[in-house]
This record gives structure tokens, sequence and C-alpha cells, in this order.
């Protein structure tokens, strides 16, 4: 009892520390005023039964998720439809769902089809030396085809070439730290931050200078990673676990290979969304992105490129690939259902806070890149970052700076939108819900008997591990 | 206490078996909750249930258990599974918080610590005896005297030596951190000088760094031969080796006072007495590091072996008479050695 107690201390202390409502306290402007505080409550609400109820609750947590979502998203859209109209709340709530989280889930979806169906064979052994090796590549190929498609291609194997030890949380604790949030943060590609960035007017190669930073910080966890792993390997071994390594040789197979052209595929539409709206193709009269249009609400025509190709491309990965692969490995649907229903509540929820967020960016009195770095970074730690990185983005685009970076939001200094950059991508990593594939590495490890962290003791490891590298970040390159 | 130690191992019994037909049923090649050994799996199992403190852990593996079976596509097979899941949980949740009485007895070493050692051994189970040392107590030359004595196998750099055919590596590549060869623990110096050699390296030891690859070797052919024969091996850790695969040894650590091995490491090595001193404190720390590393346990601590032997106190004959006694076995009269 008392441990449940000291987490939900430890909750209130976190999301007076990180949310909104925490943050707009002492701000109380007219942007502010037209989205009442109180209206966050179901967001931090749907956050804790997230956090919460799996460990007080776990089996009617797993039956009963769906009914949750539904009565925190409910206890949103009523109270908004009443203060500011139903066609109002149906507009936010539409919204959101078509232009926000329909290509989120999309996208996660193809990803999660396309490399189930890629699995490796062979008898290399999860170790200290080989996990760290699997980590820095998958980093880099984070900002190649996407933190996501890093995490859905990488995760398996991982898993499966560390079967044979039973202490490997740590190992999928800092996978999540690299390869899906840290990694991404070189290309637009890497990170849909970036991509917005790059749709405003960021050149699409300028991330690369966060090269440095990125081998900083993956040099510094991969070290603090190396002693724990070591720890654990050796008590593994203590206890008289070993790998089967009878055979001389290695032998790696890649079974399932031919998706690799189906990813390809889906970086591509990710790639298309981006560059298409800035086309005059599909722009109308009035520079806006032609599309479809429901109840004031409008998808456009790139998104739904984008959310063809995805699903034609996961179609040919599943329709040319052996069921045998996805036995092999462990495919299911529960991953990618547990993800589609928890952010779906997380989105609609979540709207408040990024009004008030849009409404008072601008007036936080945030005018360092340092206090950029942590704003946009505590913020993206439970927020979905991408819009988290517009609000900061156009907070210093209107600062009135005369030399940096010209988008289409104002002349940022460089380091500034260094700092903005580094903050939305690398603190989503702070919690589960930070990014789409925290929550998707989390589920398919637990479906195949990793013990991962709770909520709670996840944020404990981020706190630990990640913030002091962030602090060293901060004194090192945005002072 | 009998009766619920045997609920206790039926009960881990058929929690370690249905994930065994959770993962069969699954066709899923990432691995399964339990994956050590089926002996040591139950054994763990029955330790939690055993213990109120840790119950928890019990309680989240289950869990883990039961995230997979949820996930098994016929719904037959998983409606069956998830039938026996529940009554096993249930069974789990209705244990009482800890079986254990207030004691200070550890019923595994009492078990293992009879006074005649050779009594852990069935009829079935072959001799071994694990000889742990320090470099310069003569505890090399007590181990073959033993072997000799007792008309069984002494192995010392012979599995070292098998081991590195099995992996294809050569000797000069891979340093014998417990071997009784005082020089072999030196490095070549030779450094991989090309990506070529590097990626065969990592292939020849399937990405381990070479010393794990030949501990795993040597773990599988000790309790392989464990299996076959009688034997008494020097140092590789084989005491906890076999003792993680629950088999019969005896282990014993000999060593002597460090100035008496020094002057033996002086007669036997021609050094002298400050180069002779230095390289057995090299060869300690290198052994209790190697012994920790792999073992979790401290080099040399009294309380990790059977049996703990200044040989100084005795020379090389008495010692080997007074460990024959130990395990009950009547050596030859001198004069028929």
């Amino acid at each position: 009892m008392k441990t449940r107690l000291s987490l939900l201390a430890g909750v209130v202390t976190a999301f007076a520390c990180f949310t909104p409502v925490a943050a707009f306290t002492g701000s109380s402007n007219t942007g502010a005023q037209s989205v009442p505080l109180w209206l966050c409550i179901p967001f931090a609400g749907l956050l804790l039964s997230i956090a919460v109820l799996p460990l007080v609750k776990p089996d009617w947590w797993d039956k009963n998720k769906a009914k949750a979502v539904i009565f925190w998203s409910l206890l949103f859209v009523i109270p908004f439809a009443v203060t500011n109209g139903v066609g109002q709340a149906a507009t936010v709530t539409l919204n959101c769902i078509l232009d926000d989280y329909l290509s989120f889930i999309i996208l996660l979806f193809g990803l999660f089809c396309v490399s189930g169906n890629i699995t490796l064979e062979g008898d290399l052994v999860g170790a200290p030396r080989v996990n760290i090796a699997l980590l820095v590549l998958g980093t880099l190929l984070s900002s190649c085809i996407g933190t996501t498609g890093a995490s859905m291609l990488m995760v398996r194997p991982i898993i499966k070439i560390n079967s044979w030890r039973k202490r490997k949380c740590q190992t999928m604790i800092f996978f999540i730290f690299l390869i899906s949030n840290i990694g991404g943060c070189l290309t637009p590609i890497g990170d849909p931050p970036l991509l917005m960035g790059f749709m405003r007017g960021v050149p699409f190669f300028w991330s690369l200078r966060l090269f440095p930073i990125l081998i900083f910080n993956m040099v510094l966890l991969l070290f603090i990673y190396y002693w724990i792993e070591r720890r654990a390997y050796q008590k593994d071994i203590a206890e008289g676990r070993k790998p089967d390594i009878s055979r001389p040789g290695t032998r790696v197979k890649i079974c399932g290979s031919h998706n690799i052209i189906f990813l390809v595929m889906i970086v591509g539409a990710v790639i298309l969304s981006g560059t298409l709206p800035g086309l005059s193709a599909f722009q109308d009269a009035s520079g806006a992105v032609r599309g479809l249009h429901f109840i004031g609400v409008s998808l456009g025509y790139p998104s739904l490129i984008e959310i063809a190709i995805i699903l034609l491309a996961a179609w040919l990965s599943f329709s040319t690939t052996p069921t045998e692969i996805r036995t092999k490995n462990h495919f299911t649907w529960s991953a990618i259902e547990e993800v589609a229903t928890l952010f779906i509540g997380i989105f609609i929820t979540m709207q408040p806070a990024l009004m008030l967020l849009k409404a008072s960016g601008s007036q936080l009195g945030l005018t360092e890149p340092s206090q950029m770095f942590w704003a946009a970074g505590a913020l993206s730690s439970f927020l979905d970052n991408t819009p988290t990185y517009l609000v900061f983005l156009t907070t210093a685009g209107a600062l009135g700076f005369t030399g940096g970076m010209v988008t289409s939001v104002g002349t940022v200094p460089t380091q500034m939108l260094t700092a903005i950059s580094c903050g939305s991508v690398f603190m989503g990593a702070n919690t589960y819900i930070g990014n789409a594939p925290n929550f998707m590495v989390k589920s398919i490890s637990d479906e195949n008997g990793i013990r991962m962290p709770s909520f709670f003791r996840y944020m404990l490891w981020s706190l630990t591990c990640l913030i002091p590298v962030f602090l060293l970040d901060m004194l090192l390159f945005f002072m | 206490m009998e009766a619920t130690r045997e609920k206790v191992m039926e009960l881990a019994t058929r929690i370690y078996e249905l994930d065994g037909e959770v993962y069969r049923c699954l066709g899923s090649s990432l691995g399964r909750v339990y994956t050590g050994s089926r002996t040591d799996c139950i054994e763990g199992l029955a330790r939690l249930m055993c213990s109120g403190r840790t119950a928890y852990l019990l309680r989240s593996e289950l869990a883990l258990v039961g995230n997979m079976a949820r996930t098994i596509p016929d719904k037959d097979d998983c409606a069956r599974v998830m039938d026996t899941y529940n009554a096993l949980l249930r069974e789990v949740q209705s244990l009482p918080e800890s079986f254990g009485t207030v004691d200070i007895q550890d019923k595994e070493r009492i078990r293992l610590n009879q006074v005649n050692l050779r009594e852990r051994f069935s009829e079935n189970d072959h001799l071994v005896i694990c000889i742990g040392r320090s470099q310069g107590c003569a505890g090399t030359d007590i181990g073959f005297a033993l072997a000799d004595a007792l008309k069984i196998n002494f192995y010392d750099t012979e599995i070292f030596n098998s081991v590195l055919k099995r992996l294809q590596a050569e000797q000069d590549q891979v340093p014998d951190s417990t071997g009784s060869d005082v020089f072999s623990f030196q490095p070549s110096g030779k450094k991989h000088s090309s990506l070529r050699q590097w990626l065969q390296t990592v292939d020849r030891y399937h990405g381990l760094p070479k010393e794990d690859a030949v501990f795993f070797n040597q773990s599988d052919l000790i309790c392989q031969m464990a299996k076959k024969e009688d034997f008494i091996v020097m140092g590789r850790c084989a005491d906890m080796i076999l003792a993680n695969n629950r088999i019969p040894h005896i282990s014993v650590f000999i060593t002597a006072p460090f100035e008496l091995r020094v002057q033996r490491m002086m007669e036997t090595h021609g050094l002298d007495h400050r180069h002779a001193a230095r390289l057995l404190k090299k060869l300690d720390r290198r052994r209790g590091r190697y012994y920790r590393f792999y073992t979790g346990l401290e080099w040399g601590s009294p309380i990790n072996y059977d049996l703990c032997l200044n040989s100084a106190s005795y020379g090389i004959e008495k010692s080997v008479e007074l460990i024959a006694r130990m395990i009950n076995r009547q050596l030859p009269p001198p004069e028929q050695k």
C-alpha cells in the first residue's frame, strides 16, 4: 500500500513539473482564458490511468482500457462542447483524429506490419558488445528510416539474440532512449518535428549539424548502458545461463529481407507527405493545402497519398511473406491495438493542453536556447512533440532576431533552433508516452517475456540516466 | 514441511510446463519467459514461492506468461491455456506469504555438506573433484597426485585446448586465465590488424568476447565430461559450473602462506624474489577477477568450497591423503602406487 501511495505522490509531483497545467499557472493570458485549465484534467487523468492502473488493477486494465480511454475522452469532449459549442467540439475532435491521429497510427501500423515480416535467424549472441553495436546501428538508422521504422525493424532481432538472458530490460530501455528517440535528430525523416521544421523552411540537411550532439549523447548513454549491461550479463552468467554456441562460426540470416523495399516505400511516403504540401499543384488559390473536407476539417491530399502508400506497402508485405516468418516473429496485433487504443485517447485529451500551449507559448518569456531546450523537452515528454516543436519554433521566430535560420515563421538563431530540435526529439524518451515507438517497444517486449518497468519506474530510469546527460547538453551546447 | 515443499515444486513444474506450452502454441523464436535449464527454472520458481518478500517477482513472471498466452492465435488453444493459467494463478495466490521458518539453516548446503563427501554421489553419478588453487601452493601437483592415486583422469589445460579446437581458435589469441602455465596469461599483443580479421573474430566467437566464448564452451565440455567419467579438474570455475547445472561434485580450494609460495615460485621458475612476488600477486588478482566475473563469488573465500586446505601444513602427499579421506577413499599403500 505504501508503494502505491508513494507512486501516487510521484505522479502528482511529475505532473506538477511537466504538464501544461503547472506550466501555465502563472500566466493568465487571453489565449489561455478561452481554454480553461481544468479542461486538462482528463489528459492528466488518462496519463494517471496508464501509469497507475496496470500496477494496481492489471487484469481490469487489460480488459477495460478502451473504456477508460472513452471515459477520459468524453470527460474532455462533453465539457468542451458545453463551454465552446457542439460544433467547435466536433471540429476539434475530428481535426485531431483525421489530421493528427490517422496519419500517426497508419504510419505506425505500416511499419509494424512490414517489420513483423522480417526476421533474423542465427546464433549471434546478445552480450554487451553486440548489444552496443546494434544500438549504435539502430541509432544511426533512425535518422535514415525514422525512429518508428528503426524501432520496429530492430526490436525483434534484439529481443531474439538476448532470449538466453534473464536480465534484459536495460537493453530495451536504452533501445527506447537511443533508437526510438535520440537517433532521429539528424534528418527530417528521423522524427516528425524535424519534418515540420523542413516544411517551415529549415533546409533538409540542416539537422546534420546536430551530429556532434547526437554522438555526445550516444557515447555517454552507451557508456552508462555498458556498465549496467555488463553487471546484468555477469549476473546471468553467474547463475549458469549460457547461450548455445556449440556450432563453430556465426550464422546470421535475414528472412523476409524483400520487405526492406516496403520499408523504403513507407519512408518515401513520409517524405512525400512533407514535400507535397509545398507544391502548387496541391495548393488552392489561397495557398491552403487541397483535400477532402468534413465538418470544417480537411484531410489534405498529401496525407491521403501517404496513407494510401503505407497501406499498400503493408498489404504487399503481408501478401508476399510466408506466414511462418510472422509466427517465428511472434507477430500479434496486441501491441498495435494497445497503442492505437491508448493514443487516440491521448491525442483527444491533450487538445486543451496544446491549445493552451499555442495560445501562451509566445508569452512564456522564453528567450534563451537553454530555456527553449527544457521547455520544448519537458512538454514533448508528455505531449505530441510535433505541435510542441511548432509552438516553440513559432515563438522563437516571433522574437525578432535578425541573424540565424530564415524560416517561414521568422528568423531563428541557429543555437535556438538546435535547442528546440534537440529538446523536442531527445526528451520524447523521458516517458513511455513521449514518442509513439516507446510504447510499441514496451508492448512488444512485454509480449515476449521481458519484464519492462512500469510507467514510473521507466521515468526513474530516464531521470537517472537521461536527465544528467541533458544537463550536460545544456551546459555544453545551449548556454 | 516436506509436503509443502513437494506442493511448491509441483506448482513450479506446472508453471514451467505452461510456459513451454504457450511458447509451443505460439511457434515464436523470440524466446520464452523461462529460458534457463528446466531444473534451474523450477528451482528458481520454487524459491520465489517460498519467499514472501519476492512474491511480487513471481506474480510479474506469471503475468509475462499470461501476456504471451493471450496472444496465441488459435482460439481453442488460447482458451485452454488461459484456463490452466488462471487455475495456476489462483493456486499461487492461495499460497501462504512464506513457507520458511525463522531458521539459519541453508538446506541445500546442509544436504551437500555431509561429513563424508562421497555420499553426495549416487550410483549413477561420477566422482568429480574441482580444485581451485592459488599459484605456487603446489595445488596442481596435489591435484595430479590425487588423480593418480584415485586412478581417475586429471584435466587442466587439456580442457582449454579442446575448447580452442572446437572454436577453431589459436592458443596465442586467447589467454588461459586459470591454467597452470604461469606465463600463459600474458596477452600475445596481437590486435586485429584489419576489418577482415575483426569480422573473423566476431564470426568465430558469435560476437562474444573470446574469453566468454571459451568459458561457455568449457562449461559445456565440463558438464558433458561429468556425465561420462570420474575426473579431477583444476580451476576454470568448474565448481560453480557444475553447481549451476546440479551436477554433484566436490570443491576444494588449496592455498599456502604468501612467502612460502614465493619461495616455491623462485625455485620452480628460477625467478628472483621481487619478480616471483610480483608475478604471484598478479596471478592471484587475475584468477580472483576471473572467478568473480563468471561466478559472482569471491575466489578463495571458504564459504564457497567444501574444503579449504593450507598445503603448507601438510605437504603434497599428506594433502592428497587428507582429501582422499574426506571422500572416503582408501588410498593404496605407498609401495603399491
